[in-house]
């Protein structure tokens, strides 16, 4: 700018100061008008290279521009897909939301309502569905965080007009140090598969020894509490649950009492063995008071006379074993899953057998066992077969008072099983259709061969399932 | 000398057992994110992955291992965006564990600091098994390693006080050999832009996009839907109109979709690591990205 500004006086100067100087006059022109040209070729330049940044910076800023608005479009979709944007309405904390779809199609050459499994009281139902086409159960499951401390979930099931409340707990999720506490009505963590909604079965019907000990899910309204030991290598975990058992010994118990009226203890050990393997080992132990008077007991009715028991407890323990194995430890494309349990029932009360006539009343408790193995193996992405077998064991009586040698009262001299088969299609992980056979032989004097077909579908949150 | 030796037993002892002891328990969901947590975290942290590259995260159960594991986790660092809902809810909620609760700084979901792309306009389970935040296989996006590796840093700092130098300098060193060899992968790869693609499932869109090579179509008919003939036919078709010049799985999925497609379009099919570890010299995450960017490479040469 001073330059210039010299320049401009050194012109103004050089043409005005030679005004009387003619002799240097043109040597002087020349030089000015070199010095014209220079300035000249100086701005020139000047104003090229000006122009050339100019141009620059536009193409820069255009840039910028198509930069900026993609930068706020993926910051829009970001928002979008990070929630940032402020939730539009009230509805944002609903609970997560499912419903499971269950039917069918039963065939059997016996009619459900009369069959039942010779030689066993208790929960003992076969949970068998009408024959022909059938409604399953519908399930509606809800769930979500309540606040800091803890976390809610309730499994309602619909069948045939009636709801029932299968679980409606909350559980801790602030404890730490392995702890967690969960109250209100669960299943209880005691086995494998007692904790298993229906819809996660591997096979249309729960096992021979859980239907005959505990009934489909056995459920407890009290209290829960857990303790993961701080191994990392190894899984180890210690439960213990007491309260109210849910319709446990019979189906009519009433435990209107004060106090606890079950408790149960379990122990887990689990982990993995290679890339490839992964189980889980459990033990566990269950003592239920009986209220009920005067239980009738259709199994000991061999005379047609009923007979009641009062009282007692019903004491169970039980080992579980699961295995599971995929490739590379992938699930994908073929897996398969090993499941085996056992159990040992002592059912003690007392009893009024009446079947000669002569009511005799004593102590009497019945110890009786069973067992089954299932194997599941997937051999395609969406197509699994599997294979199980269950059986009882009757046990023994234990009789005392006016029961002692009292003629026909000992354990039926059979041995109930079922062998069962099925495949099942899963397009994905929502929807499974299954077909499955029994060779059920499980009623003294028959052999109920059931069919059936059953379908299990699941809309809205698919929560995650355990182990 | 009697004194002197168990004195410096002793403190070897306590050394041994402080640093032992004073080890942040990170627990990565997948190997991305455990070979990050390593190169920020060096000696400080102990690092469990739940996963390998071979599994498919979306098929993964809450089993036993990973609960025990979970029980121990001072820091849990996944993916996010719906990629774990199938396990990890089980594996935090059983676990006891009241530092890794979603929205605690021991729970870090990696998606949650990256701009995701194709979030879903429609979210219905008719179109398959669509992430409804958007696609979660953020790892194959350099910028997106990089956001992530800031906030692993931060929660790092903030769980482990006394390490807050040591992870900041890591950071600033790996931010420093990433860019670079960020900047070096999009030179080599400058001869990938243009050449079209068709992929298995939507595990590798971040490199696809990032290396500038489009998309024309999936194996998969729906998201987390198997190849099915009558589809596979369908690209036979699309291949007329609109050619791929690769098939491009990753070692995860597997290869037989991809090798009759390929024998019947006549176009090379090749396998990238899906992670870290899914080939032999995917070893962390730098030599995941050459690894993946030389076999693109010598997939897109003329066949000799």
């Amino acid at each position: 700018m001073l330059k210039r500004n010299v320049m401009a006086g050194a012109i103004v100067l050089g043409l005005v100061l030679p005004a009387g100087a003619h002799a240097q006059t043109s040597q002087q022109l020349d030089e000015i008008r070199k010095q014209i040209q220079d300035l000249k070729d100086s701005y020139d330049s000047r104003i090229k290279a000006l122009e050339s940044q100019l141009k620059q910076t536009e193409e820069a800023a255009a840039k910028a521009q198509t930069s900026a608005s993609q930068a706020k479009q993926s910051a829009e979709s970001a928002a979008q897909a990070t929630g940032l944007k402020p939730p539009a309405s009230p509805s944002a904390f609903n609970p997560a939301l499912s419903l499971i779809l269950q039917g069918g199609y039963y065939n059997s050459n016996q009619d459900p309502n009369t069959r039942s499994i010779t030689g066993f009281l208790g929960p003992g139902e076969l949970g068998l569905p009408e024959r022909g086409f059938n409604l399953g159960e519908s399930e509606i499951t809800i769930s979500a965080n309540v606040d800091h401390l803890f976390y809610g979930q309730a499994t309602f099931s619909l069948e045939d007009g009636f709801i029932n409340t299968e679980e409606a707990f909350f559980q801790t999720t602030a404890i730490g140090h392995g702890f967690t506490v969960k109250a209100g009505r669960f299943f209880s963590g005691i086995g494998y598969e007692n904790s298993q909604h229906s819809h996660n079965w591997d096979f249309v019907d729960d096992a021979l020894v859980q239907q005959a000990f505990l009934g489909p899910n056995f459920g407890i309204d009290g209290i829960q509490a857990s303790w993961i030991a701080p191994l990392s290598a190894v899984y180890l975990e210690f439960g213990a649950e007491g309260g109210k058992p849910v319709e446990f010994p019979f189906p009519d118990s009433d435990h209107n009492s004060n106090g606890f009226q079950v408790a149960t203890l379990f122990a887990h050990v689990g982990g993995d063995i290679g890339v490839s393997n992964s189980y889980r080992f459990g033990i566990w132990g269950m003592q239920a008071k009986n209220q009920v008077t005067d239980q009738p007991l259709p199994a000991l009715d061999f005379t047609g006379v009923s007979n009641t028991l009062t009282g007692g407890n019903d004491k169970l323990w039980g080992l579980d074993f699961v295995y599971k194995w995929a490739p590379n430890g992938d699930p994908s494309y073929r897996n398969f899953k090993l499941v085996a349990e056992w159990m040992h029932r002592s059912l003690d009360g007392t009893l009024t057998f009446d079947s000669t006539g002569a009511a005799l009343v004593g102590p009497f408790t019945a110890n009786q066992s069973g067992w089954f193995v299932q194997g599941v193996y997937q051999f395609h992405p969406y197509w699994r077969a599997g294979l199980r077998y269950g059986q009882l064991n009757e046990g023994s009586y234990d009789l005392g008072g006016g029961l002692a040698g009292a003629p026909g009262l000992t354990p039926p001299d059979f041995t109930p099983k079922r062998w069962s088969a099925m495949i099942d299609w899963s397009p994905s992980e929502f929807s499974r259709f299954r077909l499955q056979y029994n060779q059920d032989k499980s009623q003294q004097g028959i052999t109920d061969n059931q069919w059936f077909l059953q379908y299990i579908l699941s809309l809205g949150t698919h929560g995650a399932h355990k182990f | 000398m009697k004194t002197f030796l168990s004195l410096l037993g002793l403190s070897a002892l306590l050394t041994w057992t402080g640093t032992a002891l004073s080890a942040v328990n990170v627990f990565a969901c997948e190997p991305e994110w455990g070979a990050l947590a390593t190169e920020i975290g060096g000696d400080r942290v102990s690092v469990y992955t739940a996963t390998t590259a071979l599994q498919d995260p979306h098929k993964i159960q809450a089993r036993p291992s990973l609960i025990a594991r979970a029980r121990g986790a001072d820091l849990v660092v996944c993916s996010g965006a719906e990629l774990e809902v199938g396990w990890m809810p089980v594996v935090i909620g059983q676990s006891g564990n009241n530092k890794i609760v979603v929205g605690k700084p021991g729970n870090l979901e990696a998606a949650n600091y990256v701009p995701l792309q194709e979030v879903p306009t429609l979210l219905d389970r008719s179109l398959g098994d669509v992430h409804p935040r958007g696609n979660p296989h953020i790892q194959w996006g350099p910028q997106n390693i990089q956001l992530v590796a800031n906030e692993l840093t931060r929660r790092l700092d903030y769980i482990d006080p006394a390490g807050r130098a040591y992870y900041d300098s890591r950071l600033a060193s790996f931010t420093q050999r990433w860019t670079q060899a960020t900047k070096r992968w999009e030179q080599e790869a400058a001869p990938l832009k243009g050449i079209a693609v068709i992929e298995h499932h939507k595990e590798l869109t971040y490199l696809f996009d990032w290396l500038g090579m489009p998309v024309v179509g999936a194996l998969e008919p729906k998201p987390g839907v198997e190849p099915t003939a009558s589809h596979l036919s369908e690209l036979v078709e699309q291949q007329k109109g609109n050619p791929a010049k690769l098939i491009v799985i990753t070692t995860q999925k597997n290869p037989e979709a991809a090798e009759w497609l390929s024998g019947q379009i006549k176009i090379r099919e090749i396998a990238l690591p899906a992670t870290v570890g899914g080939t032999p010299d995917a070893k962390d995450l730098f030599s995941m990205y050459n690894d993946a960017i030389r076999r693109l490479l010598a997939a897109e040469k003329p066949q000799s």
